[in-house]
């Protein structure tokens, strides 16, 4: 009775892609415009928060290695700690600049944990290649709340972390197919010898 | 320096990511838990992608522990294993333990069970699963603790602490309930994994490619780690929020949801796995957690919210609490006996059994505990009243947080303990350790 892998994929790469749209938004008018509405501020670190608590769902049916339990597990509560303190940063509960690094340790540790569940190698299938480019991604990725912890305000942090959601969403809607990657699909995941 | 260094550490991640490729059990005939009618001739397991079976990849054991399963096979791109089983008969359930190794040289393994002609046990009860160790009762006494901060702590704070607190003091349930949260998140991680490699008996990276999913969907204890871990994720969440937005009023929900969900513990334990199980006994257990939980909750938020951060709060939450954990403890030690008399038939059993035993050490600490509190709502509970402050109460709440503590450890013991067998009828059935 468990949901298809493809469903969740696609559910939070959907999730994923409306977020990077958001934060490309921002970037491109400027805070000051964007949060003219307050609630807009609020968007990303709810949609953090809530993928937090979806994840645990996912993380329940991944029993099939502790990896994967781990990993899923391990997703949910950086989801859940970035998007509860940026939720506080937006709403003034929190002050300082350096919150963001919360932002930046929950990228870290989500990149490794991707790098670290797939069991694959990156040209084992097209899924395997993508689970390794988005570990990576998220792992570079956390230069850009970085370097809005450390040096706040500049443009490239926030076009930075917009573009990265936008890239993850594609990355994920692409991910769940047994293809060959580069014209080449291991022998042990069905491809010719 | 540091290029060379950066350079070093993206070949390290890169570079054994290349040479690995990790194979997953996809479908077993006879199936999981399955019950056949016929004895089958062979065990098959298809797995996702081809793998390298050593010579013993699958072993089919029957009660007796002698291996059923004869040479091994492969077919379909090496992607399907098969053993021929032979001497199976029916009326038996037998267990399969698979071992391959995958093209990254990682080894895959797995346990689950079937029945000819019977019902199969759960994957728990497999051959050769070894009985609670001391990890698991680290993992329960964790959750435990975990648990009294997050609904004990966010309890006697909706239950206790008036309407309106010092932010500081705000603040620290904030903290210690949400720290509860994630730590019950990750203890009852901990505990469904230790508790699955008992089975499986395997450790370090094997056990982190093992299969899990048969003790998730085929034990009592899986699905109360399912229902638990994402009914946990949403109180999470919701605490979040409700630190967020400041709000005592949406810790409600988290705090209702998590006593709800406690119900899952007695429902895959003890209280309703053992024979002579009754739905009387199942209530007396949650009763018995869900007060423990609230009394060791408000000795703690006394000791490390009230006492250092609110001096003009200590009079009235202490008064307050006082009055609460009368009822507590009477409703605590009324449950704590039902439960004790369902496990325990015979008087002897207390000392002549190692549940007895660990039974009896639980209950002097609890003694010892009540003995602390007894103290203070005799002589510390009067002074206050007078208006008076006795210098080392803080102190003393915080001793009594430790022998809580320790109690909380004896019962996640006495938990992970089998009781004594149960006579029903004319025969005599076993501790289950199937939970």
């Amino acid at each position: 009775m468990q949901p298809r892998a493809e469903i969740a994929h696609w559910l939070f790469a959907g999730g994923f892609l409306f977020v990077g749209l958001v934060l490309l938004a921002e970037a491109i008018v400027g805070r000051a415009v964007f949060r003219h509405r307050a609630w807009r501020a609020c968007l990303w670190p709810s949609l953090a928060l809530m993928a937090g608590s979806w994840l645990w769902l996912i993380a329940i049916f991944s029993t099939f290695s502790t990896l994967h339990l781990v990993a899923h597990s391990v997703w949910a509560q950086a989801a859940t700690a970035a998007g509860a303190v940026q939720l506080a940063v937006v709403r003034g509960r929190l002050h300082s600049q350096y919150w963001s690094l919360v932002t930046a340790g929950a990228l870290f540790i989500s990149g490794a944990s991707f790098l670290v569940h797939e069991q694959n190698g990156w040209l084992f299938a097209r899924s395997a290649f993508l689970h390794h480019l988005i570990g990576w991604t998220l792992v570079v990725a956390s230069v850009f709340p970085l370097g809005e912890a450390l040096r706040p305000r500049r443009a490239v942090w926030a076009y930075g972390f917009a573009a990265t959601w936008v890239l993850l969403a594609v990355m994920l809607f692409a991910d769940r197919d047994v293809a060959p990657i580069f014209g080449h699909l291991s022998e042990l995941a069905g491809g010719r010898p | 320096m540091r290029r060379a260094l950066l350079g070093v550490l993206a070949i390290a991640l890169v570079v054994p990511a290349a040479a690995s490729a990790h194979a997953t059990m996809k479908e077993a005939t006879p199936a999981e838990q399955g019950r056949v009618e016929t004895p089958p001739k062979e065990v098959t397991l298809r797995f996702d992608q081809s793998v390298v079976p050593p010579a013993d990849a699958i072993v089919v054991l029957g009660a007796d522990g002698k291996n059923r399963a004869g040479a091994i096979t492969q077919s379909d791109r090496d992607t399907i294993v098969r053993a021929h089983v032979m001497g199976l008969v029916k009326g038996e359930a037998y267990t399969v333990r698979w071992r391959v190794v995958s093209a990254d040289g990682h080894v895959a393994t797995g346990v689950f069970t079937f029945g000819v002609g019977v019902e199969a046990p759960p994957p728990t009860e497999a051959v050769g699963s070894s009985g609670m160790t001391w990890r698991d009762d680290v993992a329960r006494w964790a959750l435990f603790a975990s648990l009294a901060l997050m609904i004990g702590v966010v309890g006697i704070r909706l239950l206790v602490l008036p309407r309106v607190v010092d932010p500081r003091v705000e603040r620290r349930v904030h903290l210690l309930g949400t720290l509860g949260a994630f730590l019950a998140l990750n203890a009852g991680i901990a505990g469904f994994v230790i508790r699955s490699a008992n089975a499986l008996q395997v450790s370090g990276v094997d056990l982190l490619y093992a299969d899990l999913s048969p003790f998730a969907e085929s034990t009592r204890f899986g699905t109360a780690f399912m229902v638990t871990t994402l009914g946990f994720g949403v109180c999470l969440t919701i605490l979040a929020v409700a630190w967020v937005l400041d709000s005592a009023t949406l810790r409600w929900p988290a705090f209702l949801l998590a006593l709800v969900l406690v119900w899952g513990y007695p429902l895959s334990g003890h209280q309703a796995t053992e024979p002579n199980s009754t739905a009387l006994g199942e209530i007396a257990d949650w009763v018995h957690l869900v007060t423990a939980m609230l009394w060791v909750g408000g000795v703690v938020t006394l000791a490390l919210v009230v006492w250092p951060l609110a001096p003009d709060l200590r009079r009235a939450a202490f008064l307050r609490f006082s009055r609460i954990a009368v009822v507590l403890i009477g409703l605590l030690l009324v449950a704590g006996t039902v439960v004790a008399i369902e496990r325990l038939p015979e008087v002897a059993d207390l000392w002549q059994t190692s549940y007895g035993r660990t039974l009896l050490v639980k209950i002097g600490l609890v003694l010892v505990a009540l003995a602390w509190g007894g103290f203070h709502h005799t002589f510390v509970r009067p002074r206050l009243e007078r208006g008076e402050m006795p210098r080392s109460v803080g102190r003393s709440l915080l001793a009594e947080s430790a022998v809580a503590m320790a109690v909380l450890f004896a019962a996640a013991v006495l938990v992970n303990g089998a009781p004594p067998p149960v006579e029903t009828g004319s025969t005599s059935a076993q501790p289950s350790a199937g939970r």
